[in-house]
């Protein structure tokens, strides 16, 4: 979807502001914010591009405004409403209706399993990569109106393959409920051929995308 | 019942959730954990496991004893090129978003950044929490067009024909920088060395050469 979440090269943003670099949090109400989203997480086994999907569809300047951890918060409280386990009305009262049907919420045991095992995303496929390294590609020139991560500023763009990376499970169909793996490749383009000021600049910009996002060259 | 996986349904309950809660941040997650924790879909000793874990264990030492361990063992340095997932776990760091970690190598004719446009990925087992400029708009939109301006307000300025290689972490790889190890640091060894690296350097804001 051209959403405001799909911000790289956009202009018209100032510095970087680096204020509270190195603390972890920032502030408490970060942190249980943080804490809150992940601990819900465990209350369904949905696809991580579900739950970018949702935030993506966050009011566009709630988006651009609310600290990070605060739209992760409310992302997950809308796949709540979304599958039944909460009600608009408990948010708008503050007051259950109801106790949670799940069995139990995560426990700390289950936080320190999750925080030591990696989530991993490979999968096995029968078809063969249709890029090797060193295939000049061009990637779509359209987007649709679901989730993708083939960013607005790549699209119709002629790049590189440097990569494959194997099969990973495709974002754009996750988003939509469906485990399909497809290739998937890291690519390279010349920061001049994405940007028209960058003309000349010996740059480039590295993109992970997957085989159904490109086209040979 | 299970998720929708429907955009229009989704963006309602979001505009829904704009007008119920609270508009002030803190007020919000309040009233949010509260309930949560009422409805019995959170358990408050879990919020605090998290919080402690990101607080007290995991975070950018993590990175830099990676970093400074590839500075001084070469079968170590290639290992984390060839595959860092498995040679952060090696030292016993695999956690979030780790499973598809690459590493990538600053040199003297190559500068690397790492970046998410699109949401805010980031190697949270290695780095620990992302800084809030990573995640801010600022960060996001500019890193892709505008690197050399980027860098120069972390400081860091580099030669015109040296080259800048941006990482857009589209996918579930994650990527942290190996940085160039600085002049003058011969003798030091490598707890010496860890102390040296900072988070941003991983991220490539901060190119450590002037670090000793």
């Amino acid at each position: 979807m051209d959403g405001v979440h799909d911000l790289g090269g956009k202009q018209g943003f100032g510095p970087v502001d680096r204020a509270h670099e190195n603390e972890p949090y920032h502030g408490e109400a970060d942190a249980r914010a943080y804490a809150l989203c992940v601990s819900m997480r465990a209350e369904r086994d949905y696809p991580i591009d579900w739950f970018r999907h949702v935030r993506e569809n966050i009011d566009p300047v709630d988006y651009l405004t609310r600290p990070y951890f605060d739209q992760w918060l409310q992302t997950a409280i809308a796949m709540a409403i979304d599958t039944g386990d909460l009600s608009m009305v408990e948010i708008a009262t503050g007051k259950p209706e109801s106790l949670a049907r799940t069995p139990a919420p995560m426990s700390p045991e289950d936080v320190r399993a999750m925080l030591v095992t990696p989530a991993h995303f490979e999968r096995a496929v029968a078809d063969d990569p249709a890029f090797v390294p060193g295939d000049r590609v061009r990637t779509a020139s359209q987007g649709h109106p679901g989730h993708t991560r083939l960013p607005a500023y790549a699209r119709a763009a002629s790049g590189r393959i440097v990569a494959h990376r194997g099969a990973h499970l495709m974002p754009d169909d996750g988003a939509r409920g469906i485990h399909r793996p497809e290739h998937l490749y890291t690519v390279a383009f010349a920061r001049g051929d994405l940007f028209p000021e960058a003309a000349g600049s010996p740059d480039r910009i590295h993109l992970d995308l997957w085989e159904s996002y490109l086209a040979a060259a | 019942m299970d998720p929708s996986f429907d955009t229009d349904k989704i963006a309602e309950i979001n505009r829904h959730l704009h007008s119920h809660l609270p508009p002030e941040p803190a007020l919000r997650v309040k009233a949010l954990e509260s309930l949560l924790v009422e409805k019995g879909l959170v358990d408050p000793a879990a919020l605090d496991a998290w919080i402690e874990a990101y607080t007290e264990e995991i975070g950018p030492k993590r990175g830099a004893a990676v970093v400074a361990r590839a500075w001084v063992d070469a079968g170590f340095r290639a290992r984390l090129l060839e595959d860092a997932a498995q040679a952060v776990a090696e030292m016993g760091f695999a956690g979030q978003a780790s499973g598809h970690l690459k590493a990538v190598e600053n040199t003297a004719s190559v500068h690397n950044l790492v970046v998410c446009t699109l949401c805010s990925c980031y190697p949270f087992a290695i780095l620990g929490m992302a800084p809030p400029w990573y995640k801010a708009n600022e960060y996001r939109a500019r890193a892709v067009r505008d690197p050399r301006g980027v860098l120069a307000e972390f400081g860091v300025s580099l030669a015109p024909d040296m080259r800048i290689d941006v990482w857009d972490s589209t996918a579930e790889l994650r990527y942290m920088v190996l940085p160039r190890r600085p002049p003058g640091t011969g003798g030091m060894d490598e707890t010496a060395l860890a102390a040296l690296v900072t988070r941003n350097a991983m991220i490539g804001t901060d190119d450590l050469q002037g670090a000793a």
